[in-house]
């Protein structure tokens, strides 16, 4: 018998090879053949590891099954039923339809404030252009026309020269107030940026001016009432600023 | 592959409309509820834009020189989408489904055909997608200025963390956190910078869920994505003629950004810039193009009214004032605005003798937020 003895421990596992290689003593001239021990011995482990192999696979048949089937579920899986399709279409059209309506909300109010703010913006300008027109009609015909008096231009007339006065008035108050209001600033500029902060000044490049503009930012807090008065005017008479100092010159 | 069995039963599904379309996606989530999340909350484009795709896919399926650059485009687009490889299977399985669902007369051979037939699409789309690796799917960038010139229109300055590489007069596709899985169309108005900064023009469209976010919610430190850049106004470095440039609204932002480029680059060259609007209000870069017309002695700029009474400046359609200022017929020519005005511009410039092989175009127009044939840019 070979080194692959045919009574090897059982812990050996028996391979096709050992099968095919295995060789058994000769008996004596007793008992001729193979030696009866040895081949029963092997006939045990053929047994055993066929009883084995036939379980093993048995277990993996069944498990090729077992696989086999959650092959085929996966595969399936995306077969969803026809009526939770429909659900789910049903929520995701009303989803739609939301935010359709949220978008259509949006473009309406958007237009109708653009719409808005373009009629404001040019009824406003109409209002501005027409006003510049009427003082200057009114200048030339006051300038020229006075010589030809016409019946029914006379109360225009007047009323038209009424509101040059007032406008030339109107003009000079607005000028001695910025006047009054940028000397103020002026003022204070001199007196409280320059003084709190004389390190923080760059140097004068020109005299003693410098200062002055630097600090003309801050006195506009106390010139107010100055600037209260212009804005206050304005809407009463319906006479932009400078309507009024071209109606003066 | 049975083409004209399936362009049938593609027919047969498609006489069903948005139900076709619908039920493709709610079986699609349904399955595989992982890809809903790639889609936004509005659905109805979407589904528009699914049948639109797969309706020229069908008919261009016999002509692969057509479709195969359409499906590596439409690839390389999805990669800003999230799509990745492993959704494409989900898809086709849905795909078939939703075919079989609307066509009685479904059978093996069919389903083999489609089979075959989205494995190829996918496969290009998925080729074309892994070899624009070099690219990162989306651009991340911060908005570092937002400037409100108008009622409607705001000039954004964005950072974007990696320099996008793009052709002045392209356009990217942007997403802000405000409205997520919306993508827009918009060409930055400069060429490429060295510090990568990029300008978008944006006007708000009434109701538009992304340009209003743009212009009205959007703040100086907000992050959005860009997407990789598209667009055939793309200066033609081929060419060395004198340029007309012609914008209405913000199609000013592509024709300035081929200004920069020659400006930058060159070749030395007239270049004459008429940019129409309806009124004078609208003009929301009027600093900026007075500066550009200052600094560069080779370039005019002229606006234009088409309603406003008072206004001062020119007065007529765009196309109109173009040609009162020409002759124009030696020129290569860029239009860049909404239809209507593209559309006048091009037929006068064409009537007026320039080829039309010299006229290049960009059309803004509503949203767009998946690539056409065409590339439309939002205005």
């Amino acid at each position: 018998m070979t080194t692959s003895t045919p009574t090897a421990g059982d812990g050996e596992r028996l391979t096709p090879d050992v099968v095919r290689d295995v060789r058994f003593t000769h008996g004596t001239m007793l008992h001729p053949g193979y030696t009866d021990t040895e081949v029963d011995a092997f006939v045990d482990r053929v047994s055993s590891e066929l009883d084995r192999l036939t379980l093993e696979n048995a277990q993996l048949r069944e498990q090729l099954h077992r696989l086999e089937q959650q092959l085929a579920a996966a595969a399936n899986r995306p077969s969803p039923s026809d009526q939770a399709v429909g659900i789910l279409a049903t929520a995701q059209l009303t989803a739609d339809q939301y935010v359709a309506e949220a978008e259509a909300f949006s473009r309406q109010m958007t237009s109708e404030a653009r719409l808005h703010y373009e009629e404001q913006l040019s009824r406003a300008r109409e209002k501005a252009g027409a006003i510049i027109q009427a003082a200057q009609e009114a200048g030339v015909r006051i300038s020229s026309g006075r010589s030809t008096p016409e019946v029914s231009a006379q109360p225009a007339t007047e009323d038209l020269e009424e509101q040059v006065a007032y406008l030339r008035a109107f003009g000079q108050a607005c000028r001695t107030q910025l006047r009054s209001y940028l000397e103020a600033l002026l003022a204070d500029v001199e007196t409280e940026w320059g003084r709190a902060h004389p390190a923080a000044l760059p140097e004068p490049p020109r005299g003693g001016r410098v200062p002055r503009q630097l600090r003309a930012a801050q006195a506009s807090f106390h010139s107010n009432e100055a600037a209260d008065d212009v804005a206050e005017q304005q809407p009463r008479t319906g006479v932009p600023a400078g309507t009024g100092s071209t109606a003066t010159t | 592959m049975d083409i004209p069995a399936m362009r049938a039963n593609f027919a047969k599904a498609a006489a069903h409309g948005d139900q076709v379309p619908l039920w493709f996606y709610s079986h699609l989530f349904l399955s595989h509820p992982e890809t809903r999340e790639l889609f936004p909350v509005s659905m109805a484009h979407q589904r528009d834009r699914l049948f639109a795709a797969l309706g020229q896919v069908v008919a261009r399926v016999d002509d692969l020189d057509t479709l195969v650059p359409i499906l590596q485009q439409l690839g390389r687009d999805h990669r800003k989408f999230g799509t990745v490889a492993a959704h494409y299977p989900a898809v086709g399985a849905s795909l078939l489904a939703t075919l079989e669902h609307f066509d009685d007369e479904w059978d093996d051979a069919l389903a083999a055909s489609w089979a075959e037939a989205y494995e190829l699409i996918a496969q290009v789309m998925v080729k074309a997608a892994d070899e624009s690796t070099d690219q990162p799917p989306w651009w991340d960038a911060e908005v570092v200025d937002h400037d409100r010139r108008t009622l409607d229109v705001a000039v954004l300055k964005l950072a974007p963390r990696t320099p996008v590489e793009y052709l002045p007069g392209q356009a990217l596709s942007v997403e802000t956190e405000l409205r997520p899985r919306l993508w827009r169309w918009y060409s930055p108005a400069n060429a490429p910078r060295p510090d990568g900064m990029l300008e978008l023009h944006v006007k708000a469209r009434d109701g538009g869920p992304v340009s209003s976010a743009l212009v009205r919610q959007v703040q100086k430190g907000d992050a959005v994505r860009l997407g990789p850049p598209v667009g055939h106004l793309a200066l033609d470095t081929g060419s060395e003629r004198d340029l007309l440039l012609v914008a209405g609204g913000t199609g000013l932002a592509p024709v300035k950004a081929i200004i920069d480029q020659v400006a930058r680059q060159g070749p030395p060259r007239r270049v004459d810039l008429f940019v129409g609007s309806r009124t004078e209000d609208a003009f929301y870069d009027r600093a900026d193009l007075r500066r550009l017309a200052q600094e560069l002695p080779w370039l005019t700029v002229t606006l234009a009214v088409s309603h406003d009474k008072t206004s001062s400046l020119e007065h007529g359609d765009i196309g109109d004032v173009v040609l009162r200022h020409g002759p124009w017929a030696n020129r290569d020519a860029y239009v860049a605005g909404n239809p209507a005005t593209v559309e006048d511009t091009v037929t006068r410039l064409h009537h007026h003798g320039l080829p039309m092989g010299r006229i290049r175009t960009e059309v803004f127009a509503a949203s767009r937020p998946s690539p056409t044939v065409d590339g439309k840019v939002t205005e």
